[in-house]
């Protein structure tokens, strides 16, 4: 169950938490760098906090995903080992490895289904179906695209189908909110009402 | 909330999903003839929503960023995100 107290308190935590490193990691920082730090903090208090929104340790796949994002960066390595602890880090970095592998067999899988002919002779069936019913037909091809453009926005979504992807798109919507308006309290100098 | 599931997924499960996600929509989008609403539509709102929000993050995480820079001065906010994240 989702607990939103628990977690905008855990989020407000971690992130003041990652922040207070970025700062000093920051101190001799030019503007460029500052603002990764800062985008880094953010998005890894979220993703924490997001394991701590339930009542029991909770796991989503897009706050693995932006974590790993993160990981995979040689250069973020120092501010997120003093953010998440060397273990945390390590679980990171070992799953952006294997994200990355993943990614290099997809494209190889489909590069080969295209090569072999294959993918035309899928595409020249449906077609010949859908002759008989167009419109169902664009109907399904939109919200194939759409699908497609919501992977690419949610963390993780290129790896994720049908359902999966909706209760991720879910979830991430939420904790984004969360975000903004944790970090709007924050820009304003104030502490949000937790209550 | 997510789950690996062995069974077949219901309709229930997809239109508790959908109806959800619209919840979480700004008003705006939702506006229009009742049932006119289609999956493609509900997944265009959703994407624009999430562009927008990415957008608000990007802007919050600069202006964060810019005042942490303004800490070791002596303004009212250095105070206060000194406060915050108790540097000093």
């Amino acid at each position: 169950m989702y607990a939103p107290r628990k977690f905008k308190k855990a989020f407000m935590a971690q992130l003041l938490v990652s922040l207070r490193a970025a700062g000093q990691a920051s101190k001799s920082m030019g503007l460029r760098e500052r603002r990764d730090a800062v985008r880094l903090s953010s998005d890894v208090a979220m993703a924490l906090a997001s394991a701590r929104a339930g009542e029991a340790p909770r796991s989503t796949a897009w706050a693995r995903a932006l974590v790993a994002r993160h990981a995979a960066e040689r250069r973020n390595e120092a501010l997120m080992r003093r953010i998440m602890g060397g273990a945390g880090y390590e679980m990171a970095a070992a799953a952006a490895r294997s994200r990355k592998e993943a990614r290099s067999r997809r494209i190889v899988r489909r590069s080969r289904r295209v090569c072999s002919g294959a993918e035309r002779k899928r595409r020249s069936s449906l077609t010949a179906a859908s002759g008989r019913c167009s419109a169902m037909a664009a109907a399904r091809r939109m919200v194939k695209a759409r699908l497609q453009v919501l992977r690419s926005l949610v963390p993780g979504g290129e790896a994720l189908r049908g359902l999966s992807l909706l209760s991720e798109t879910l979830d991430y919507v939420v904790c984004l909110k969360t975000q903004v308006e944790l970090m709007q309290c924050l820009c304003k100098g104030s502490r949000p009402k937790l209550g | 909330m997510s789950g690996h599931r062995a069974g077949r997924i219901t309709d229930d499960e997809i239109s508790e999903l959908i109806s959800k996600l619209q919840s979480l929509l700004p008003e705006s989008s939702r506006r229009g003839a009742a049932g006119r609403s289609s999956a493609s539509k509900l997944l265009q709102e959703t994407c624009r929503y999430i562009r927008s929000l990415h957008r608000e993050v990007d802007d919050l995480n600069n202006r964060l960023s810019e005042l942490m820079a303004t800490m070791d001065g002596d303004s009212p906010q250095a105070d206060v995100i000194r406060n915050l994240l108790r540097l000093l």
